[in-house]
């Protein structure tokens, strides 16, 4: 009986089936955007590197930090909860979720800037794509801090434990695909020319 | 009596109007296939445009009818509840077929310039536009109807037990009534007009009525397996937030050529691309659910529906609908038989398919059995195959006559007029209309299905070999 | 639920220093205002890297057998080889 519960965790990723089918598909729609971001880069190379200076690489630095502490804060939080830590669980996700924060702000300032400016996604072709990818994106930070406050919250009632806590697991894993993708977005769109 | 409430009786007259105007809508789209290749077939009585317009507004109306009759069937079950005002529900039915009844007699026995007079039209300019053609009363109607169905769908919900599938179904009724408002808005320019005219009717059929069709496919697909609550309603979950999520931003597919901005085509492409993965997963999600089963329901056809459904709706509505929606490739097929394909086959797999899912399932109940007796079953399931392969051949002649049309009018070198192309892929018509005859022929099998007397419990069937026996139909039906 | 085998949590601790080392890399090859393919590769090397440390190690798929072992490491590849093809014929 043992060894069958044992084999059949490993065979499946953390949390809930159904979120990582979700995952896939989200993976998936990146994918094609950033897919189309390069071919498109390709007809207007010199565009794209003339704007991509205009971009604010050091914010972009920070919210690739906070990105990565936060997933690492995830991490502890799912440690936690392991070792029925539930208060541990709660400290580890409301740090995970001030760096979620951290990165809103960061990057609501790079918008700012740029509304200033008067760019808009009509201004050329390399801004249409970097303000709907880090927009599309950003979104996702949004949904994914909303999953991991209501993990919180539920954590906070005592509703996780050693024994029972996919649902931990469920928005850690969301979490992990939000941060997933910057990683990539961040050297695509800031840096690689 | 086997219905729990009551007042889930009001949904008998909705499904029925909802069956009679399908025919209609199929006589009409059988004259339609004739005057394509005999243009002059009841001309001037019906000309093209009009029966065109009564084709796709019955479409419209009848799918409208299912749903607000699933409403009231499903609604004070999932709520354990008796509906808040059921006279007014039927009070609404009759005004909703007495207007649906006088639009389309307007649309037969005036020209359509005359009923726009008539029904001062100038007042408020709405008519004109494809799929909104109804005059501005009607459209006042149906806002009236909308709104007495919401408020007796929201209290009931409201008094009663909350479930998932009831708010979702609740989201996407809200939905259609809002985004139903945009009919009202008809600004001059004519970007502009398009741009919001899409709000209606793409934001109804690639959006808000995909959470009318999850929450319907989760209620039956509760009823006939037996499957924990919970797990279905965390798969209705992820499949409306998917649906939404492509599919909101997934209208731009619509905006590449109609003087929009240019991030349209990339937006429209890529979120529209990815609309099959929710139809997607609605397909994994039935047919998971029936294997993992807890219970042999006796209503075999019903759950033939609904698996039905699934397959379709993802055939018709993801796989046809991907097939022309990217934007370079839409360039070519913009506007020509590739969408009439990708339309009757998405219509039917989803908005059809799912209707009489529902009417399937409840019909028995509210005729005072768990479920018809075996020959009326199997007939059903004739029905079935005999529309659904219709359909399925209707789709690829179309698509062949599509295909044809895209490379002779506007691919090959030497590109043709369109009506020189039209006189060349007549041949496709010709079998469409074949399989359209078909077509009405499943569907007079379906109706005929209703008048099989005989029953059928959940008792009667043996516990063990249900499972074989239930193959056997279905394949007997398969032939 | 029984307890899985689990990666410690000081393994994480040195993966999420290493990301953050390698996010500087990156970020100084930005600010030098290196360009060219080699430069550009190398940048998106890293990101794959990072990104299949986060599938490994933070998702904890390293330790799963069969199917879901798989899907973050091929998903890589896919804007991972549409960025390299594309740009390479830039050159």
């Amino acid at each position: 009986m043992q060894t069958q519960v044992i084999a059949e965790s490993d065979r499946y990723p953390p949390g809930d089936l159904a979120i990582w089918v979700f995952i896939l598909a989200e993976l998936a729609a990146f994918a094609a955007f950033f897919g189309s971001y390069a071919y498109t880069r390709m007809q207007h190379v010199a565009l794209f590197n003339h704007y991509q200076l205009t971009l604010d690489k050091t914010a972009a630095l920070i919210n690739t930090f906070a990105l990565i502490t936060s997933s690492y804060f995830v991490v502890r939080g799912v440690a936690a909860i392991r070792e029925n830590d539930s208060q541990g669980c709660v400290r580890w996700l409301m740090a995970a979720l001030v760096m979620g924060g951290l990165f809103l702000i960061v990057k609501s300032q790079e918008y700012a800037h740029h509304i200033d400016e008067g760019i808009t996604l009509s201004t050329n072709k390399f801004y249409m794509f970097y303000l709907s990818l880090t927009f599309f994106h950003f979104m996702h930070v949004i949904m994914g801090m909303v999953i991991l406050a209501a993990v919180a919250v539920k954590a906070r009632r005592g509703r996780y434990s050693a024994e029972q806590y996919v649902g931990v697991e469920t928005g850690a894993s969301y979490w992990h695909m939000v941060d997933l993708v910057w990683l990539i977005l961040f050297p695509l769109v800031y840096v690689m020319r | 009596m086997t219905y729990k409430y009551q007042s889930q009786a009001v949904a008998i007259p909705y499904f029925i109007a909802a069956i009679g105007l399908f025919v209609a809508q199929i006589l009409f789209g059988l004259i339609l296939g004739l005057q394509y290749v005999w243009g002059d077939f009841l001309f001037p009585e019906i000309p093209f445009n009009v029966a065109r317009m009564v084709h796709t507004n019955t479409l419209i109306v009848w799918l409208l009818m299912g749903f607000m009759g699933a409403a009231y069937y499903l609604v004070p079950e999932e709520t354990e509840t008796e509906l808040h005002l059921p006279w007014l529900a039927t009070l609404m039915f009759w005004v909703f077929l007495v207007a649906a009844a006088l639009t389309v007699a307007g649309y037969l026995l005036v020209p359509y310039a005359t009923l726009a007079e008539f029904t001062g039209n100038a007042l408020l300019p709405t008519m004109g536009r494809e799929f909104l053609e109804q005059p501005t009363i009607t459209k006042l109607g149906i806002v009236v109807v909308a709104l007495a169905f919401l408020f007796n769908i929201g209290m009931t919900i409201l008094k009663g037990r909350k479930t998932v599938i009831t708010l979702v179904l609740l989201m996407g009724l809200t939905g259609l009534a809002v985004f139903f408002l945009f009919a009202f808005f008809n600004p001059t320019n004519l970007v502009m007009d398009k741009f919001w005219w899409w709000w209606v009717v793409h934001l109804w059929v690639e959006g808000v009525w995909e959470l009318i069709l999850g929450s319907i496919l989760a209620f039956v697909l509760i009823k006939v397996t037996g499957v924990d609550r919970e797990i279905i309603e965390k798969w209705l979950y992820l499949i409306i937030a998917m649906a939404l999520i492509t599919g909101i931003v997934g209208t731009g597919h619509h905006y590449y050529w109609i003087g929009t901005p240019e991030y349209w085509q990339w937006w429209g492409s890529i979120f529209s691309a990815l609309e099959p993965l929710p139809f997607f997963m609605m397909t994994v999600f039935a047919f998971n659910m029936v294997n993992k089963r807890r219970r042999n329901h006796p209503n075999k056809a019903a759950t033939l529906w609904a698996l039905g459904t699934a397959v379709m709706a993802f055939l018709g509505a993801g796989v046809w609908g991907f097939l022309h929606t990217l934007a370079p490739v839409n360039y070519y097929t913009h506007g020509t038989q590739i969408t009439a394909a990708h339309g009757h086959m998405a219509f039917y797999g989803a908005y059809v398919m799912i209707n009489l899912t529902i009417i399937s399932y409840a019909i028995p109940i509210l005729r005072g059995r768990e479920a018809n007796g075996d020959r009326a079953q199997v007939i059903e399931m004739w029905a079935f195959w005999l529309m659904t392969v219709s359909i399925v051949f209707i789709t690829l002649f179309l698509t062949g006559a599509g295909i044809l049309q895209v490379y002779l009018q506007r691919f090959s070198d030497t590109p043709l007029s369109f009506l020189v192309v039209q006189d060349k892929i007549a041949l496709f018509y010709w079998l469409r209309l074949i399989a359209g005859v078909t077509f009405l022929g499943g569907l007079c099998v379906y109706i005929w299905s209703f008048f099989i007397p005989g029953e059928k419990r959940a008792a009667d069937m043996p516990a063990m070999e249900a499972q074989g026996s239930e193959r056997g139909a279905v394949e007997a039906a398969a032939g | 639920m029984k307890k899985r085998t689990v990666l410690g949590i000081r393994t994480c601790t040195w993966i999420w220093l290493i990301m953050m080392g390698l996010t500087l890399v990156t970020y100084t090859i930005g600010q030098a205002g290196l360009g060219g393919l080699s430069a550009s590769l190398t940048v998106l090397v890293i990101a794959l890297l990072k990104g299949q440390m986060v599938g490994d190690y933070f998702m904890g798929l390293k330790r799963l057998r069969g199917f879901w072992r798989w899907p973050v490491s091929l998903w890589l590849f896919l804007p991972g080889g549409l960025i390299s093809v594309a740009f390479t014929l830039v050159g």
